[in-house]
């Protein structure tokens, strides 16, 4: 069985960034990713990654403007230490070979992310996280570290109330097999695939989330999601950065007023303004690129997505835009070293939640905390697994984990599929759980989850092979994003208010008194139950 | 018709072939050649572009003095001055060449010459209609595999600059069909023959021989046809070992462009000197000679 | 709209034959090829394997030919590529071995050969507080560059590789070119860089056909990239010995005459002490010979003094 110190879980940018630094630090490590590094989420992020690096900012300007944006929600420790140590991350990646855009005097650009906001945020035209990614699995090659890739975890070993490895499949040979670890990190990204339509890349899909959650680490503020609101959303989607909206683009509608003023809006605000727009009557709203200067040698990322997926030339016509599912918030609940409720579990990235957003993440933040955070849980999670002892040995949940996906390909068709269940999940995320709530819409969308959940437990697949049996991990895919699906919902329904990018038509105010709260769900006897978690100041 | 004639380095050594059948061709084709030969080589593909840039405006200018456009018969040598003349069109640049390189010795490059390969200028200069007005033999039941190489399709934005000369990519198969010929067709024809791999990388050259000439043989061919004396010496030159390093004959015999069209145009076999190839041209012989 | 989907399948638990399966999918029109893979894969068949993530364009997953043309499925609509008629072909990209289906061996295919170039900055001052300070002008076309998926589409439409696969082709070029090009990498590390790009299946071994300029999803021109980075090898010092003199015979043949001489260039690329080499190419000496093809004397041209007047001056401009 191979054994490392660290076992890291994802390879997005948080992932490779954990890895390179337990590597520095001394620990083994290798890193599992079911699609290859540059093939993550991480790619698709065009606007920017903030770091105070201007004159005119400053580390305390940074933390406030983020406390701001978290709408009473942040965890002070947490985005303290995103706000020390993002310019220092930033420096090093440029230092180590991201060629960020350059200002006048040569330093690293600056600009902002929607309107209003301070310029802040570092960029590589409009493909900053593929950029960045690339960079940072360039530094993972040269620390020659094993990458397991397109290997599927499947579940986390725990032993004595630690974990201690984790067991995956491998869609090449279609070997199962078990890892043992002294820390295990996940860095397994989102789950925004439950909504449909979203931005993100299909593997997005809450794996992590689910692993943990099934290992008792709670569910921290599931229902703020966040919605990007300047998205093309047809058959396929498109996003395109709201850099472009301070660069100068405007909403408009049919006839080519502005519907919308970005200006001061933060970006569930501005999500629900065009939201709104959009529902007005004055036919969909879109947002005009023309009057950006250099349009297409700024943002050519926008213009070649736009071109694939609409067809459409962003220099000649405005684009048709709504608000699309595009980020979450909340995920395991982990302090700001990465540590969650079990021990030698980390979590980072995406799939954490350390309380750096709170309530509403600003543009430009998940890089910054995939890199500032990556690097502090890699260091941390290799200072657990050198003090701890518990390693697993047993190869008995292989075996187990093995005869589950015997258990799932057991069967053929039923008449229902899982492409339906998917497609009616992410209907009822975005009609009920989308950018405003109300509890009716909340009750009926858990009804639907129920059955949903029920479905999927009868369906089987019928592809037997283990080799790219893409139809097995979609199953078990799907399974995780139902039952997170289920936590959302009751986190969504128990906050009984309005705040950040939880607005609930029924409950419009923010309630300081009840809710200046984390919801935390944890999982009892296979059912979720809701927690109130103070926020720490 | 008049053209400044530069054959290039292979024609005048290696490919001595290709000089006299150009040159005979011509003549029956009413181009008057007036060849250059006080200018360099073009630099191949094989010399920084910060050496052959400042030759090639020499030749180019030298053209523009003698009031004509530059003939090629080598898609090699169009390919380099193609490029060449394409950055040259960048005034500042050429300013740059003339003052350091070229006003020592009273020249200088105005960016107005215009280069043309051979199978370029019979079809859009001489034009279709006189072409097959001279057609002596029709060269019926001989089956042609044209092999473009790459310098003169590629880079498209530079070689096919236009829709107007967008007939570029068959003008080999038209002329084959005008010929009287029958096209035999082959999934590398726009591929590279091999050659400038030869001294990086023998084993990958010889494999690209084989694999050109070994599918025209077996899609039925006489022979190949190619605009480039470069893609001859491999595809020729190299055949035989080619041959042993795949452990299998192919034995098809290479002519040059203005060789093909010789033959139409009458000449016989040993006036478009088809004895000098490596590769016996005997079966290509024997169905001219049927012929007449 | 209805299309038929001509799908290759490859299956390596079942003999690894390769064959075709048909499928009728009915797809809205503004479709993507991935669509109808996906819907296949829900509906149809769940044994069916192709690669995608991101669905957009952005990530070079998915790419798979699709009538013949290596493309992207995810940007590929079907409406497209039914013009001619409404079959559908997806066939693995050419040249890989093929795992199953659809996918096909990326690491042979690419992340093997990104490897070679040893792709990854090791500074000295790299935990320095600021950044380096570089003109914008001097980042613009390394990042441009960066921008490459990394997804093997120009690969597929190299002329070497199907000779010789181990060729580490335009892909990999370009990741070189990426660091060759870098203002931040300079003094020894351009010259070990120039090192590794010119490694034996690098940089000399492309034929520079220009086909992958044609092929290349993000309009990078990887052949045009190569021919640059051979200018700067050229005025760095070509460091594969065998080219170098090949080029510096080159060089001087048409110093001395003005034009080329091909025997010399033969004799000396191979290298004069090379016995091996040299006695490989008698047979086609003797057979050139026996035709009357060897080339003759090599006369000067008359020009010869200017030409070599130009080239030295050039060289001394580097
Ligand atoms: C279109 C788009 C635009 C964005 N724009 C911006 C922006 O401008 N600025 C910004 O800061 N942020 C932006 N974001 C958000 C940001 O890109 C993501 O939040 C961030 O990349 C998440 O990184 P990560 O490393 O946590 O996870 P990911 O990049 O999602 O990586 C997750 C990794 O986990 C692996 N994994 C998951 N499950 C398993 C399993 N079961 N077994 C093995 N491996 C598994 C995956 O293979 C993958 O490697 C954007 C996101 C999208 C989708
Ligand atoms: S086919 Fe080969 S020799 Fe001919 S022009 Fe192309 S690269 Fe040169
Ligand atoms: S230019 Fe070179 S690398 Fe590019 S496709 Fe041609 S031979 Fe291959
Ligand atoms: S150079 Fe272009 S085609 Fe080649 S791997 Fe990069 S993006 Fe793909
Ligand atoms: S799936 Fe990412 S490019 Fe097609």
């Amino acid at each position: 069985m191979p054994e490392y110190d660290v076992l890291v879980i994802g390879g997005g940018a948080a992932g490779l960034r954990a890895a390179i630094a337990a590597k520095r630090a001394g620990a083994s490590v290798a890193l599992l990713s079911k699609v290859h590094p540059l093939r993550t989420n991480s790619a698709l992020s065009p606007g920017g990654i903030n770091a105070p690096l201007g004159s005119d900012d400053s580390v305390q300007k940074f933390a406030d403007d983020i406390m701001n944006a978290g709408d009473g929600l942040c965890n002070s420790e947490a985005v303290n230490a995103l706000a020390a140590e993002a310019a220092r991350e930033v420096v090093w990646l440029e230092r180590v070979g991201v060629p960020f855009n350059r200002d006048a005097d040569g330093r690293i650009d600056r600009r902002a992310l929607g309107s209003g906001s301070v310029e802040r945020a570092a960029y590589a035209d409009d493909r900053t996280g593929h950029t960045v990614l690339h960079v940072l699995h360039e530094q993972f090659q040269r620390y020659d570290i094993p990458c397991f890739k397109e290997w599927f975890v499947t579940s986390l070993i725990q032993d004595a109330g630690a974990c201690t490895g984790a067991v995956a499949l491998d869609h090449r040979s279609g070997r199962i097999e078990s890892f043992s670890a002294g820390a295990v990190i996940l860095a397994t990204g989102g789950f925004i695939q439950a909504y449909r339509p979203c931005t993100a890349a299909v593997g997005t899909t809450g794996d992590g989330l689910a692993l943990g959650y099934d290992m008792g680490v709670g569910l921290a503020d599931m229902e703020m999601v966040q919605f990007h609101p300047t998205v093309y959303n047809a058959t396929r989607t498109a996003l395109i950065s709201e850099a472009t909206l301070s660069a100068g683009a405007r909403l408009v509608n049919a006839a080519g007023d502005t519907v919308v003023d970005a200006a001061g809006l933060s970006r569930a605000q501005l999500a629900a303004a065009v939201d709104k727009a959009g529902r007005n009557g004055g036919g969909p709203v879109s947002l005009d690129l023309r009057p950006v200067e250099n349009l297409t040698s700024r943002f050519p990322g926008a213009a070649e997505v736009v071109r694939l997926m609409a067809g459409l030339d962003i220099t000649q016509v405005p684009v048709p835009v709504q608000p699309v599912a595009h980020r979450a918030m909340g995920g395991l609940d982990a302090n700001a070293s990465g540590e969650t409720s079990v021990a030698g579990l980390f979590a980072v990235g995406e799939c954490a939640h350390s309380g750096v957003h709170g309530a509403g993440r600003m543009p430009g933040n998940t890089l910054t905390e995939a890199v500032v955070f990556g690097k502090r849980v890699g260091e941390a999670a290799a200072a657990h697994a050198k003090s701890a002892g518990a390693r697993s040995a047993s190869t008995d949940q292989a075996a187990r984990d093995g005869g589950r996906l015997a258990e799932i390909t057991s069967g053929g068709s039923s008449g229902d599929t899982m492409g339906t269940i998917h497609r009616e999940l992410g209907e009822v995320m975005h009609a009920n759980l989308g950018v405003t709530r109300s509890d009716a819409g909340l009750t009926e969308a858990q009804e639907k989850i129920r059955t949903l959940r029920e479905r999927h437990g009868k369906l089987r697949v019928g592809n037997k092979s283990r080799i790219f049996n893409y139809a097995l991990t979609s199953y078990i895919e799907l399974g995780n994003m139902l039952k997170l699906a289920e936590a959302v919902a009751l986190a969504a329904r128990g906050r009984n208010e309005s705040r950040g990018a939880h607005l609930r038509s029924d409950f419009p105010e923010r309630d300081d008194t009840s809710w200046k709260a984390h919801t935390v769900v944890h999982q009892q006897d296979g059912a979720p139950k809701l927690d109130r978690k103070a926020v720490s100041a | 018709m008049k053209y400044a004639f530069y054959p290039g380095c292979v024609a005048k050594g290696g490919c001595p072939e290709l000089y006299t059948a150009a040159v005979k061709v011509a003549e029956k084709l009413d181009i008057e050649l007036e060849e250059m030969s006080d200018v360099a080589c073009t630099g191949a593909g094989c010399m920084p572009t910060h050496l052959s840039d400042p030759i090639n405006a020499r030749t180019f200018a030298k053209a523009e003095q003698m009031g004509l456009p530059i003939m090629t018969i080598c898609s090699t040598c169009q390919g380099v001055f193609s490029q060449a003349n394409h950055r040259l069109q960048d005034a500042e640049y050429r300013e740059e060449i003339n003052r350091e390189y070229l006003a020592e010795e009273g020249l200088s490059y105005q960016g107005t010459t215009e280069v043309k390969h051979m199978l370029w200028v019979l079809f859009e200069d001489l034009g279709v209609d006189k072409l097959k007005s001279l057609i002596q033999r029709p060269l019926e039941g001989l089956k042609v595999s044209p092999f473009y190489g790459c310098f003169l399709r590629r880079p498209g934005p530079i070689m096919v600059p236009t829709k107007e000369v967008g007939g570029r990519r068959g003008y080999l198969e038209d002329l084959t069909q005008l010929l009287g010929a029958e096209n035999v067709d082959i999934s590398g024809k726009t591929k590279c023959c091999g050659f400038p791999v030869l001294t990086a990388n023998e084993e990958s050259s010889l494999g690209m021989v084989a694999k050109h000439a070994g599918e025209s043989k077996q899609n039925g061919a006489d022979c190949m046809v190619t605009p480039c004396p470069l893609c001859h010496l491999n595809l020729d030159g190299n055949q035989p070992r080619a041959e042993s390093l795949k452990g299998e004959k192919i034995n098809l015999p290479i002519i040059h462009l203005p060789q093909l069209l010789g033959l139409a145009l009458g000449f016989d076999a040993d006036e478009m000197q088809l004895g000098k190839h490596i590769v016996s041209t005997k079966a290509v012989n024997d169905k001219v000679d049927m012929l007449t | 709209m209805e299309v038929t989907y001509k799908v290759h399948r490859e299956d390596p638990e079942n003999g690894g034959e390769s064959s075709f399966s048909t499928y009728q999918v009915d797809l809205p029109e503004d479709a993507t090829v991935l669509d109808g893979l996906q819907k296949i894969r829900d509906e149809q068949d769940d044994t069916l394997a192709f690669r995608a993530s991101c669905c957009q364009g952005t990530c070079g997953e998915c790419a798979v030919r699709i009538n013949w043309r290596a493309q992207f499925t995810c940007t590929t609509k079907i409406a497209d590529v039914t013009k001619k008629g409404p079959e559908i072909l997806c066939a693995p990209v050419r040249n890989i071995p093929v795992i199953k289906d659809l996918v096909f061996d990326m690491d042979k295919f690419t992340w093997d050969k990104m490897a070679a170039m040893k792709p990854w900055m090791e500074p000295e001052d790299e935990f320095a507080p600021t950044e380096n300070l570089i003109p914008e002008s001097e980042m613009a076309d390394v990042r441009k560059t960066m921008s490459c998926y990394q997804c093997g589409l120009c690969d597929e439409g190299c002329a070497v590789l199907p000779v010789d696969f181990d060729f580490l082709g335009p892909g990999a070029m370009v990741k070189g070119y990426r660091f060759v090009m870098d203002p931040r990498e300079t003094g020894a590390r351009k010259e070990e860089r120039l090192a590794v790009v010119e490694q034996p299946k690098g940089l000399w071994d492309c034929v520079h056909c220009y086909e992958a300029n044609g092929k290349c999803a993000r309009g990078l021109e990887p052949s045009s990239k190569i021919m640059e980075m051979r200018d700067v090898s050229f005025k760095h010092g070509i460091k594969n010995e065998k080219v170098a003199r090949h080029h510096n015979s080159f060089i001087n043949s048409v110093k001395q005459t003005g034009w080329l001489d091909e025997r010399k260039l033969v004799m000396e690329t191979e290298g004069l002490t090379n016995i091996g080499g040299l006695m490989k190419l008698v047979p086609t000496a003797v057979r050139a010979m026996t035709r009357g093809k060897m080339p003759g004397r090599h006369e000067k041209r008359p020009g010869a003094d200017q030409i070599k007047r130009i080239i030295e001056k050039a060289e001394e401009s580097k």
